[in-house]
């Protein structure tokens, strides 16, 4: 029945310590708003309870259309999943790509102790997860086409955890596939390596970095609470305020902080902004909150739209650029059999 | 009146008198999931026989099988190689002599009741009851009986079985052969397949001329006794099967409770034994599957009363035979996927070892036992009803014709005068990607479900510890 599959689906999110919207986490994130509000803006518990449960925010056009897209998508994971590419396939194509090539002498690896080799891969999986997180997200930006299937994420004028669904289903293919593509390395390699010795260390099932991450409120990255962290630290990790400013429209944000954990990688690549204010910023991609950009046309068939027309318009390009080549080569043959 | 000490004395006398019923009671736990006894439905028999069912034949062979599998490593190395060779055609093709039964053997307080073949069925033979089809895994292009043949002889010419030469531990390859060769074959391409027929053996008509079995009463026995499953295997736990084979368990095993295993039926043999090793794992139910099929399809038989099977009991029986075959087959592609497991783990030791300067004949020795388990099943897989085409093609090539050799090297065929060939050889870890395919090639063909000596399931554990990739969160 797939709408009991449906509804499980919804329920998973929020009981599944592996999902970021997990009650769990979202708990602690209350939390951790709290502490800021109160010790960081000097405001009063009640004030602090209104500032974390504005209902303009969790009430607005944006939040609302989060809601229907959550919902909406989960419908599209369900028939879509099972067509894509798992990272159990990938993880076998290589396992089986590194037998064939037997490079080097895998004996090499089978003393490391199996506390050095946990402790590897579990930091593995997640430096390679976060960095082709970073990468994605820049090509997300830069590329147009993928750029009209991300902005349907940047569309949201106020932010919330659910934010981080308010995704193109075609959208979520891409992040699939890398997800897929990061697992299925990390897993063949180290299995190849070390046999069965590899495991990764996990708190609720979940690997402890990650776990790390989100009790320390990464749902709060997608939220009105703009915890900043200390300058030198946001050089590291990616402060809540940090990815806030990610979601301004202000010209001097754009294409800034594109990192998920870890704000390295906007560092190394020259994507690193340190974070404002966030009551200073506008959210969006043009500041209108008007019905039409948050309706569910604009944010599912409209990015369709877009890609067509940007499609049609190169695939133009080139053939007038086809046209000019074939005249050319026409002229310069009739100048042959002048001659 | 009687006095006290009277009284005790006939209490006494009555939990003595009531004691055997007694114990007898508590070692068939539910006779009626035994299999047999069966009335004689024959119609118009005049003997004496009460017991419709018979396989003491298909006992013979198991024994005959097990015996073969213990000599076939009686060989010092070449200077008893023609005694060797004839004691152990002595049980593959039959002896005019009452041979002694050299496994299953009693041992300590383990008794077993019958130590002459005799005393099973005469004048068997393993030979005569094995594939006729031309044997693709092995090379030469031989016959089932001819390769047993050719290995027996090889054996016979080795140290305790084992040919370093080659890496071929025959007691494996011959003994995981022939229990496809004979028993799998015989059992689901024979009487379970052209003789359930209705015009072959009817039920309406004894088996042969004054037997007190019916045609198919007795064709459906001789499959159940190839499965090898003990007569009470359904009072029996999987583990409970699995110690019978062992001879660890002896209050399960001696089911009349005579304080005797009787082979005829108190002893858990061949692919019934096998499927015990995966079903006490508890992901799979074998042994059960496949003897509760043959025990319904026996009540069925039975319930005919000596007339000849109706078209609608007939294809009752045959559903019957495929679940039976079905599960078969599995058992066989369980074995066929754990041994390719123990190779890939035995290769990557050997690597290790060899890495670190160490002596790997003994490893070396256990990759080739191991090597022989793989190739036997892999070629009994082969021997049953359906031709396996394309899998068997590919099943055939990745485990090639011999185990890949120290020195690199692999038997690629025999010569004109039954040398084997040698040639250059994949890379270990192209060897050892083929034996991933085989247990892939199993899952894909067969559905394994077991899947002992898993070279993959880490990979598929820590897939899963990491979840779902197709979660569609905007970072």
């Amino acid at each position: 029945m797939w709408f009991l599959d449906f509804f499980s689906n919804i329920f998973e999110h929020f009981s599944d310590p592996k999902k970021r919207i997990f009650l769990g986490y979202i708990f602690i994130s209350i939390g951790i708003a709290f502490f800021w509000l109160i010790l960081q803006k000097k405001l009063s518990l009640r004030q602090a309870f209104w500032k974390i449960f504005d209902k303009k925010v969790f009430f607005s056009k944006s939040s609302k259309s989060d809601y229907s897209v959550f919902i909406i998508n989960r419908i599209f994971t369900l028939f879509i999943s099972p067509l894509l590419l798992t990272q159990m396939a990938i993880a076998t194509i290589i396992f089986h790509l590194l037998h064939k090539i037997d490079l080097f002498n895998v004996s090499v690896f089978l003393n490391f102790s199996k506390v050095w080799i946990v402790l590897q891969f579990t930091i593995f999986v997640f430096i390679l997860d976060d960095i082709t997180k970073y990468f994605v997200h820049r090509w997300m930006h830069k590329w147009p086409i993928l750029w009209s299937l991300h902005k349907v994420h940047h569309s949201a004028t106020k932010l919330t955890p659910l934010t981080i669904y308010r995704t193109h289903p075609l959208e979520g293919i891409v992040f699939s596939l890398r997800g897929a593509f990061t697992q299925g390395t990390s897993i063949s390699i180290f299995v190849y390596l070390f046999g069965n010795s590899v495991d990764l260390i996990t708190i609720l099932g979940v690997n402890i970095i990650v776990f790390t991450f989100n009790i320390a409120g990464s749902n709060l990255r997608h939220s009105h609470i703009g915890i900043r962290y200390w300058n030198w630290l946001e050089y590291i990790f990616i402060s809540p305020a940090q990815h806030q400013l990610h979601h301004s429209i202000a010209e001097a944000h754009h294409d800034k902080n594109f990192g998920a954990s870890l704000a390295l990688w906007d560092w190394l690549f020259g994507s690193l902004h340190h974070s404002t204010d966030i009551e200073s910023l506008t959210l969006g991609v043009d500041g209108s909150e008007n019905e039409r950009s948050h309706s569910l046309h604009t944010l599912y068939i409209k990015p369709l739209g877009e890609i067509i027309f940007y499609s049609v318009e190169k695939l133009k390009i080139l053939k007038i650029s086809i046209c000019q080549f074939g005249i050319r080569i026409q002229n310069k043959f009739y100048a042959l059999v002048k001659q | 009146m009687l006095s006290n000490k009277s009284k005790l004395s006939a209490v006494g006398l009555l939990v003595a008198g009531l004691s055997p019923l007694m114990i007898a009671g508590m070692a068939y736990a539910d006779s009626s999931n035994n299999y047999g006894p069966f009335p004689v439905t024959v119609k118009g028999y005049e003997g004496s026989a009460t017991n419709s069912v018979s396989y003491s034949g298909q006992i013979a062979r198991h024994v005959l099988h097990d015996s073969l599998k213990k000599l076939a490593s009686a060989g010092d190395g070449g200077s008893n190689a023609k005694a060797a060779e004839a004691e152990m055609m002595a049980y593959f093709a039959g002896s005019d002599k009452n041979k002694a039964i050299i496994s299953p053997a009693s041992k300590d307080d383990y008794q077993i009741k019958q130590t002459l073949m005799n005393s099973l069925s005469k004048g068997k033979k393993l030979s005569n009851k094995s594939y006729k089809g031309v044997v693709n895994g092995w090379p030469g292009q031989m016959t089932g009986p001819e390769v047993l043949e050719f290995m027996i002889k090889k054996a016979a010419m080795t140290k305790g079985g084992f040919d370093t030469s080659t890496g071929y531990n025959y007691p494996q390859l011959i003994s995981k052969f022939a229990m496809g060769a004979v028993f799998y074959n015989q059992a689901v391409d024979n009487y379970l397949d052209e003789k359930l027929a209705a015009d072959n053996k009817p039920n309406s008509k004894p088996y042969k001329d004054g037997k007190h079995y019916t045609g198919k009463e007795h064709v459906w026995d001789e499959a159940f006794g190839y499965w090898g499953a003990a007569a009470h295997t359904l009072n029996l736990s999987a583990k409970e099967s699995y110690e019978v084979a062992k001879k660890k368990n002896f209050a399960v095993s001696d089911a009349n409770g005579d304080g005797l295993i009787d082979l005829k039926s108190e002893m858990t043999f061949a692919h019934a034994y096998y499927a015990s090793s995966f079903d006490k794992g508890g992901k799979t139910n074998y042994l059960h599957t496949v003897t509760q099929a043959f025990l319904d399809g026996r009540k069925l038989i039975t319930a005919a009363n000596g007339e000849a099977l109706t078209d609608s009991e007939r294809a009752k029986l045959v559903a019957y035979a495929d679940v039976i075959g079905e599960n078969w087959e599995r058992v066989i592609a369980e074995s066929t996927f754990k041994y390719a497991g123990s190779v890939y783990k035995d290769i990557t030791k050997m690597e290790e070892m060899l890495a670190a300067g160490e002596d790997v004949s003994k490893t070396f020795a256990k990759y080739s036992k191991h090597w022989g388990e793989l190739k036997g099943f892999s070629m009994a897989l082969q021997t049953g009803k359906h031709n396996l085409g394309e899998t068997a093609v590919k099943l055939n090539r990745l485990i090639g014709f011999g185990p890949v050799l120290l020195n690199a090297s692999q038997v690629t065929g025999i010569d004109s005068n039954g040398d084997y060939l040698k040639d250059e050889a994949l890379s270990w870890g192209e060897y050892k990607l083929h034996m991933l395919k085989v247990q892939k090639l199993m899952i894909d063909k067969f559905s394994v479900v077991a899947r002992s000596k898993d070279q993959t399931a880490n990979m598929e554990a820590l897939a899963d510890k990491l979840g779902d990739s197709d979660s569609a969160e905007n970072d």
